[in-house]
């Protein structure tokens, strides 16, 4: 009884937890899609992953994509962190089946071999973008392979702090939630997220030191979802200066004068430099709505297999509850049988109805609380081990769990694994003592009833 | 002239089987007074068992009166008779009837528990009570540790427990070898001495039935044979006034301390 009802407390715990996941990820797409209607002349360049042979493609081992949940392709869920996704990840389209290229690269490229996209026609400005992560490399062991892959710890992005990139394009944050925003031809000073200052242990007005050079933090961003959440800003300058990038970016952000000629600047960009992944607003639009149909549908198809764990849980526990109930009433009802003639006696020596009734109702209860506790013994033993028996479904909302949690970087302490909790004890006794007691209360009639001189004869 | 305890009016009880009326008792009249022991015989299937338990508000009567301490028992509700049973009448069974999972001294309790008798006051009766049968040292022990004599004698005590007008016993000698028999109907018979407790005793055994004082013969549903006196010394050593117990020789009553008639 106490399993049956654990069960679906476990089921909704993940529903719950695939329901937030659900929630960032829609918060996400209407950040982004907010900053790309400010941006629509906006075409993004960067070294095509992969370009240089450098990195290694997911696609090796099988794409991952969001509806694949459970499923042996998905590379252990705690690789995935929130800073490798959207930028500062040297494996775009890791995730969300490679359709998906983040804003910005991460390969350097030489800043001074692109001058010409300058000449194209309708091209408003370039603006220079760094972006470099500094992490922890771990290796780790998968189909046999060996990979070494970067834990991030943050993600440095140097944009160009001069008046006229300020003052004409949309390149800063904009979510500051304490301190202030970047003033114009600033150094030596950084934005960090709130991700950011919980790994430095500082705040606005303190310095702390990156790759041996100080930073004065100015101001603390709030982040949009997942995207920008370790993601720390500071001069293009600065960033080039410490990373021993001087010279080098990784990606440009070119400005068409209008949306109109955005299709043929991107033509020309791309016709000059084929190495270059360039992307339009309108792509990213577009890829980001097929991204947000994939996760739709995995969500629906996760809320599914919830639902429909929860349905057979409840249907167990509906059948259990019958069984229970019956065969309390039957076990009573034999009782009553057995002990007609001692129904007899307690009534000659002046037991009335209701002394005989409550008896038999004390009785039926207490053999059901017992019961109860030796449930309650046994589920705390093995409901971990037959919850996953039972439902292998559940299971398999626990692995969409993790990976949520990796998406969202938390650490919901959900799993599968059912947990038995005071308020779940307390249920299944009160659950018990309540159908005992309603099992109990035929019998105990049907015993107070019992007339004494017929129930003397009984042998 | 003695208090009327127990009196039947024209009592008749007929089962219904269905096709047919099986008349058990027919037009019975009877009067027991208080402090009378007295013993009902007669054949299998004569309407012992019934007349019991109608005299013990277990069944109800198709037609006639009963009359217990002067209240009529037929007029009661059924749901309301329980509380006649637990005051006014003790009933001993010829299979004892003790529960099994109860101790000697809560068998006897049970009745008090009904009654709502204090805890402390139940244990206290319910250990001078088994003293009484002979059962001091045997309290703690279950029906199962007990012979068959002492289970009786338990079922006696648990009778007594309230205090009651009447004890009606059903064969209580039948399961019991003789020596049993004989220390049951001795005990029965000092009960209805010293403490004037009435007794209605059906028995099968005449030499059970020899120790009262008076006996019934039933056939057919009604009394054909009534024999007073068979026991001739009893009346003797009763006080009138409290039925204790006295010596026949004592002028004034050990008990009650009033002056008793020297008539022997």
């Amino acid at each position: 009884m106490a399993i049956m009802i654990s069960i679906p407390a476990g089921a909704t715990a993940n529903q719950a937890s695939t329901l937030s996941l659900s929630q960032n990820l829609v918060n996400t797409i209407t950040q982004t899609e907010a900053n790309i209607n400010q941006t629509l002349t906006e075409i993004d360049c960067s070294l095509a992953s992969g370009f240089e042979g450098f990195g290694f493609r997911t696609q090796e081992y099988g794409n991952f994509t969001p509806g694949q949940f459970g499923g042996g392709n998905a590379p252990p869920p705690g690789n995935f962190t929130p800073g490798q996704f959207g930028g500062g990840m040297n494996i775009p389209g890791q995730f969300g089946g490679g359709s998906f290229s983040a804003r910005g690269g991460s390969t350097p490229m030489n800043e001074s071999l692109y001058d010409d996209i300058a000449t194209i026609p309708n091209v408003a400005s370039i603006v220079p973008i760094l972006q470099v992560t500094e992490g922890t490399n771990t290796t780790m062991t998968m189909f046999d392979r060996t990979f070494t892959r970067m834990i991030p710890d943050y993600v440095i992005i140097g944009l160009p702090l001069d008046s006229t990139a300020l003052s004409t394009y949309p390149i800063l944050p904009t979510n500051i939630t304490s301190g202030r925003n970047f003033q114009s031809g600033e150094t030596g000073v950084v934005l960090l997220s709130e991700n950011n200052s919980a790994f430095f242990k500082a705040g606005v007005g303190d310095t702390i030191t990156i790759l041996d050079h100080d930073f004065l933090i100015v101001g603390i961003h709030g982040s949009s979802g997942m995207e920008d959440s370790q993601t720390l800003y500071m001069s293009v300058s600065d960033a080039q200066a410490i990373t021993n990038n001087t010279g080098y970016v990784t990606s440009l952000r070119v400005f068409a004068t209008d949306s109109a000629s955005v299709t043929s600047v991107s033509g020309a960009i791309s016709a000059l430099h084929p190495e270059l992944q360039v992307t339009t607003s309108q792509q990213r639009l577009a890829q980001l709505e097929a991204m947000q149909t994939n996760y739709e549908t995995a969500l629906a198809n996760s809320e599914a297999t919830v639902a429909q764990t929860q349905s057979i849980a409840f249907e167990e526990v509906g059948v259990a509850i019958a069984a229970t109930s019956l065969i309390v009433l039957f076990l009573m009802l034999y009782t009553v049988r057995e002990r007609t003639k001692e129904i007899g006696t307690l009534k000659a020596i002046g037991f009335s109805n209701g002394n005989v009734m409550s008896q038999f109702m004390l009785e039926g209860i207490l053999l059901s609380l017992f019961a109860g506790l030796v449930g309650i013994a046994i589920a705390a033993v093995a409901a971990p081990t037959l919850s996953g028996l039972l439902l292998p479904a559940a299971s398999q909302a626990g692995i969409t769990t993790n990976v949520g949690r990796a998406l969202i970087g938390t650490n919901p302490a959900t799993t599968a694994a059912v947990t038995l909790t005071p308020q779940l004890v307390l249920i299944a006794l009160g659950a018990s003592v309540l159908l005992g007691a309603l099992g109990t209360l035929y019998p105990a009639w049907r015993a107070s009833r019992t007339r004494p001189a017929e129930a003397m004869k009984y042998e | 002239m003695s208090e009327t305890v127990l009196k039947l009016e024209n009592l008749s009880r007929t089962y219904d089987s269905g096709k047919s009326k099986v008349p058990a008792l027919q037009n019975v009249n009877l009067q027991v007074n208080k402090g009378e022991f007295v013993a009902i015989m007669g054949p299998s299937g004569s309407g012992k068992t019934t007349m019991l338990n109608v005299l013990g508000c277990l069944d109800k009567p198709t037609d006639g009166k009963v009359l217990l301490d002067g209240v009529d028992v037929t007029q009661m509700p059924e749901k309301d008779l329980y509380k006649i049973r637990s005051s006014k009448i003790g009933f001993v069974f010829q299979t004892f009837n003790l529960l099994p999972y109860l101790n000697a001294r809560e068998n006897v309790e049970l009745p008090m528990e009904c009654n709502r008798t204090p805890k402390s006051e139940r244990s206290k009766k319910a250990k001078e009570l088994l003293q009484m049968v002979n059962l001091s040292g045997r309290e703690e022990h279950r029906p199962q540790k007990l012979s068959a004599g002492e289970q009786q004698r338990v079922a006696i005590a648990r009778a007594l427990a309230n205090d009651p007008a009447i004890i009606l016993a059903d064969e209580p000698t039948g399961n019991l070898d003789a020596k049993n028999k004989q220390e049951i109907v001795k005990l029965l018979a000092n009960l209805n001495m010293t403490r004037g407790t009435t007794i209605i005793m059906v028995t099968h055994d005449i030499h059970v039935a020899s120790h009262t004082e008076r006996m019934l013969l039933l056939s057919d549903g009604k009394i054909t044979k009534e024999k007073r006196g068979m026991h001739s010394i009893k009346k003797k050593t009763i006080c009138p006034s409290c039925h204790n117990a006295i010596q026949p020789s004592d002028k004034v009553c050990p008990y009650c301390q009033k002056t008793l008639e020297t008539k022997v």
